[in-house]
């Protein structure tokens, strides 16, 4: 009997499943019948990186490097086009060149947009 | 493939007259007027848009019809009468703008407008599932950044975050519903689809696919079960935002996915025009119509908000272009153009109304309009023509919308199919929803003013744009071959 097409699809979906409830079913035995129960501040603590943290997890943060994160895209999407454009400049017409100049362009104004706006200060 | 780029950027003009606008707002917001005042920025970008809206409307005028670049986008008189219609919107959105006060970025506010202007005349013309997604999603990301404009209302926030939530989850089903559509054809272009569709049966994939495209489609017209998002948008926006949000976003989207519909997926339409019907699409965009209608009316008669108030009545009123949408494939588009396009002139109408009496104090409950025509007798009276025309009253644009939809969805198949039961239901649901429209106008035109409210002024350019808004409605409804003549 041929298997359907997309039986592979089922199986994956099993394991995915299967996967973690054996591994946290192993996990929650073991607990039951090995571990004795020490509690402390320090392991019930919220779990950052291993070190014990310091102070509340519940803080306000600055959000404001997303804007670095937009500007960091003009140049990466500049780069993206800028190289095969590069590559291919000796065999390309006046029109590709004019087009590929409005394009820095406008990634340009952007920059400058966000530069007079003072988006580039940290503050 | 032979490429014309030439052809594409001529055929784009009025696109790039937008663009080009825009930066040159951009451009001189941040050189010669920085150290204007926000009210003389805001006024020198909306002049400075309003042109760049003309020269695109002039473009899009002498526009040679046929497709561009290979078939990606059409220029029919579809879309002719689309971009028309959304850059008059666009327009009147800018005289709503110059009401409402001047937001901290001011000239970001225009530029971002004609960004949005820009996505919706892409959508208008669209022919090609990867462009149409494209032009949705400039306009969408537009109009989310439009409706958190106000940083100084919490409820601006809300209503960004909202509309984006919601937004970005229609857009992800349209682009699985997409990939599913490319998958099963392998194409992208809409002749090419509709002509690999001919010969399909409806197979699973294909409805899951439709299915899809409809969620997208009925989040874009605020159709019910997809209307979450607009009492909230409508409510917290700033009103030019809500104001191009209820209008030309709606009119554009109506005709891509009319398109869309009937173009690519025409094969598969199915029927409603007999008691038993075909499977297909237009069942299920029966059904979403009758909800919307439903929702819509029965939700706004219980709303105190004015804002919220027009958001269900957008609501109700998608259930009825929807059933214009429905009768495209025999009447064609004119019934649901004309519906969308004098509609969102009430709507962009009545929402600059609001913006201008919001100069002398909140404006957000019914009673807030109280006595209006004893503050300001031309609000008022536009007010009575944009909200008239919203219930469908002669000889206003709404009254003749609402009747050419209706007689179109009618001659589908007379009383014997659901087309016509729906007709009938939103003729007895419009008589309903005169109720909602009367409160307010029974507080604007009868009801005493509140002691302490001062008289209105209304600036030249809100008062041009409000008094044009209520010509055009009156002009329209008393001839409507204007609108229709363009098809």
């Amino acid at each position: 009997m041929d298997a359907h097409p997309y039986a592979f699809l089922a199986l994956f979906a099993a394991i995915a499943v299967a996967f973690p409830v054996i591994l946290l079913s192993v996990a929650q035995l073991w607990f039951r019948f090995f571990q004795p129960a020490k509690p402390s501040a320090d392991k019930g603590a919220a779990y950052e990186c291993g070190v014990t943290p310091t102070g509340d997890s519940w803080i306000q943060f600055k959000a404001h490097y997303y804007l670095y994160a937009i500007l960091f895209l003009i140049f990466d999407v500049e780069l993206l086009f800028l190289l095969p454009f590069a590559v291919a400049f000796t065999g390309l017409s006046a029109g590709a060149l004019a087009t590929m100049l409005v394009f820095i362009f406008l990634l340009a104004e952007g920059l400058v947009w966000a530069w007079h706006r003072g988006h580039l200060e940290w503050k | 493939m032979n490429l014309d780029y030439a052809g594409l950027f001529h055929a784009l003009r009025p696109e790039t007259s937008l663009v080009v606008g825009a930066l040159i707002i951009l451009g001189l917001d941040l050189s010669i007027f920085r150290r204007h005042t926000p009210v003389e920025r805001l006024n020198l970008a909306l002049w400075i848009g309003a042109l760049a809206v003309l020269a695109a409307a002039a473009h899009v005028w002498f526009a040679p019809e046929g497709p561009v670049f290979g078939g990606v986008l059409i220029l029919d008189k579809l879309a002719m009468a689309t971009r028309l219609g959304v850059l008059g919107l666009t327009l009147l959105t800018f005289g709503v703008a110059s009401a409402a006060p001047a937001p901290r970025n001011p000239a970001e506010q225009v530029a971002i407008i004609l960004f949005a202007t820009t996505g919706f005349l892409l959508m208008a013309a669209a022919q090609q599932l990867l462009l149409a997604f494209l032009a949705l999603e400039l306009a969408s990301l537009s109009l989310y950044v439009l409706a958190g404009f106000d940083k100084t209302r919490p409820e601006s926030a809300e209503a960004a975050l909202k509309y984006f939530l919601f937004g970005g989850m229609a857009a992800a089903f349209l682009l699985f519903g997409f990939s599913l559509i490319y998958g099963l054809t392998g194409s992208i272009e809409l002749p090419q689809i509709a002509g690999q569709l001919f010969h399909v049966t409806l197979s699973p994939l294909l409805v899951v696919a439709l299915v899809m495209v409809l969620v997208a489609f009925g989040f874009k017209a605020a159709a019910a079960p997809f209307h979450l998002w607009a009492p909230d948008v409508y409510e917290g926006a700033p009103t030019s935002s809500a104001a191009l949000i209820a209008s030309a976003s709606k009119l554009a989207g109506f005709t891509l996915f009319a398109r869309l519909f009937w173009r690519e997926f025409g094969a598969v339409a199915g029927s409603v025009s007999s008691a038993h019907g075909e499977p297909g699409w237009l069942p299920a965009v029966a059904v979403i119509a009758a909800v919307s209608m439903l929702i819509g009316n029965f939700g706004a008669l219980a709303q105190s908000n004015v804002r919220r108030l027009l958001a269900y009545s957008a609501i109700a009123h998608a259930g009825n272009l929807l059933l214009g949408v429905i009768a495209a494939g025999d009447a064609g588009p004119a019934p649901f153009y004309y519906y969308a396009a004098t509609y969102g002139l009430a709507t962009v109408g009545a929402f600059g109304v609001i913006a201008v009496a919001e100069r002398a104090g909140p404006c957000q409950k019914i009673t807030d309009l109280a006595g209006l025509h004893r503050r300001s007798p031309l609000l008022a009276g536009c007010l009575a023509v944009f909200v008239l025309s919203l219930a469908g009253i002669p000889p206003l644009a709404g009254f003749f919308g609402k009747f050419t939809v209706f007689s179109a969805a009618l001659q589908m198949g007379g009383l014997a199919g659901p087309a016509g039961w729906l007709a009938m239901l939103a003729i007895a649901l419009s008589a309903l929803a005169l109720y909602y429209y009367l409160v307010i106008l029974k507080q604007a035109l009868v009801a005493k003013p509140a002691p302490d409210a001062a008289p209105i002024a209304v600036p030249a350019i809100a008062k041009l744009a409000l008094v044009l808004a209520a010509g055009l409605i009156v002009l329209f409804g008393v001839n409507p071959s204007l609108l229709l003549g363009l098809f």
